[in-house]
C-alpha cells in the first residue's frame, strides 16, 4: 500500500506542477484514501515486485516495448501504403506463463501495440489474438512470436 | 534549433496519425481497422507529445504523465472495441484464415455460438 501511495502522490504533484504546502497536504490525504481503498478491495498491486531486479526488468521491458512499437508502426505503414492490401488475418491463441492479473493486463496491452496483433479475449491463461498476418497456428510457436520478447521481463516484475 | 527538432517530432507524429486515418479507410474489416487505428495513433500521439516537450521543457513531466495515460488506455479501448465487435458477430474479411476462438467455443459446447453462425463477408 505504501508503494501505491507514493506513486499516486508523485502523479498528483506532477499533475499540479507546484510545491505549495497546502496542495501537497491535500494530495497526501486524497492519495492515502485512494491507496487504502484500492489495496483493501484488490491485491493486484501487492504482487508487483519493487526490487532492484524488478526495476531493471521494467526498464528493459520499456526499452523492448518502444523498439517493438516503432517496428509495428513501420510494418503497419507498409501494409497501409501498399497498392494492394495482401494480408491473411485470423484469430490464434497463445498461452501465457504470467500468473498475476496485472501482469496479464500488461502483456495484453503490450500485444495490442506490437506487430499486427490485438487481444480479442482472455480465458484464464489463454489469450485469443487477432493476428493481421497469420504465420503459424501452433499455440507454442505463436506464443514465442507474439509474447516471447516481453514475457521474460514481465514475469520478473509482475510474476 | 531546438524548435526545429521539436517540429520534426511533431511532423513525424502527424505522419503516423495520417497513416492511421488512411488505414481506417483502406483496411478490409472491423478488426484490421481497429489494428491500424490503435498502433499508429499510439506512436503518433507519443511523438507529438515528445515534440511538445522539446518545445516547452517545463511541461516535460506532465507530458510524460500524458504519454503513460495514452499508452495504458489506448490498447484497453481497442481491446474493448474488438471484443464487442466479436461478440456481436461482426463479419470478418473473406481472407481470414483461422478463427480459433470460435473453434474453442464450439468445442466447449456453448449453445448458440457455433462457428457456422459467423458470417464471412
Amino acid at each position: 500500500m505504501l508503494s501505491l501511495w507514493i506513486v499516486l502522490f508523485v502523479v498528483w504533484m506532477v499533475a499540479n506542477a507546484t510545491l505549495a504546502p497546502e496542495v501537497a497536504v491535500l494530495g497526501a490525504a486524497i492519495t492515502l484514501a485512494l491507496a487504502y481503498v484500492f489495496s483493501k478491495s484488490s491485491d493486484a498491486w501487492r504482487q508487483i515486485r519493487w526490487t532492484p531486479a524488478g526495476l531493471y526488468h521494467f526498464a528493459a521491458y520499456t526499452g523492448t516495448f518502444l523498439v517493438e512499437l516503432v517496428k509495428a508502426n513501420i510494418a503497419m505503414m507498409r501494409v497501409v501504403y501498399a497498392p494492394r492490401i495482401d494480408i491473411k488475418p485470423g484469430i490464434v491463441k497463445i498461452r501465457t506463463r504470467l500468473k498475476s492479473p496485472i501482469g496479464r493486463l500488461a502483456l495484453a496491452n503490450t500485444i495490442a501495440l506490437t506487430p499486427g496483433s490485438l487481444v480479442i479475449d482472455i480465458q484464464d491463461e489463454t489469450l485469443y489474438i487477432h493476428w493481421l498476418d497469420v504465420q503459424t497456428t501452433d499455440p507454442d510457436k505463436a506464443t514465442e512470436a507474439l509474447a516471447g520478447p516481453f514475457e521474460t521481463h514481465l514475469e520478473k516484475v509482475f510474476g | 534549433m531546438i524548435e526545429l527538432i521539436g517540429s520534426l517530432f511533431i511532423l513525424a507524429g502527424a505522419i503516423f496519425l495520417f497513416s492511421a486515418g488512411l488505414g481506417l479507410l483502406r483496411m478490409p474489416d472491423a478488426f484490421t481497422r481497429i489494428q491500424a487505428g490503435t498502433k499508429a495513433t499510439t506512436l503518433g500521439n507519443l511523438l507529438v507529445l515528445v515534440g511538445l516537450a522539446i518545445y516547452h521543457p517545463d511541461w516535460t513531466f506532465k507530458l510524460i504523465l500524458a504519454i503513460y495515460f495514452v499508452l495504458m488506455t489506448n490498447p484497453i479501448s481497442s481491446h474493448a472495441l474488438s471484443r464487442a465487435a466479436y461478440r456481436i458477430r461482426t463479419p470478418m474479411t473473406s481472407t481470414t484464415s483461422v478463427d480459433m476462438l470460435a473453434e474453442d467455443e464450439a468445442a466447449g459446447g456453448e449453445p448458440g455460438k457455433k462457428p457456422g453462425r459467423r458470417k464471412r463477408s
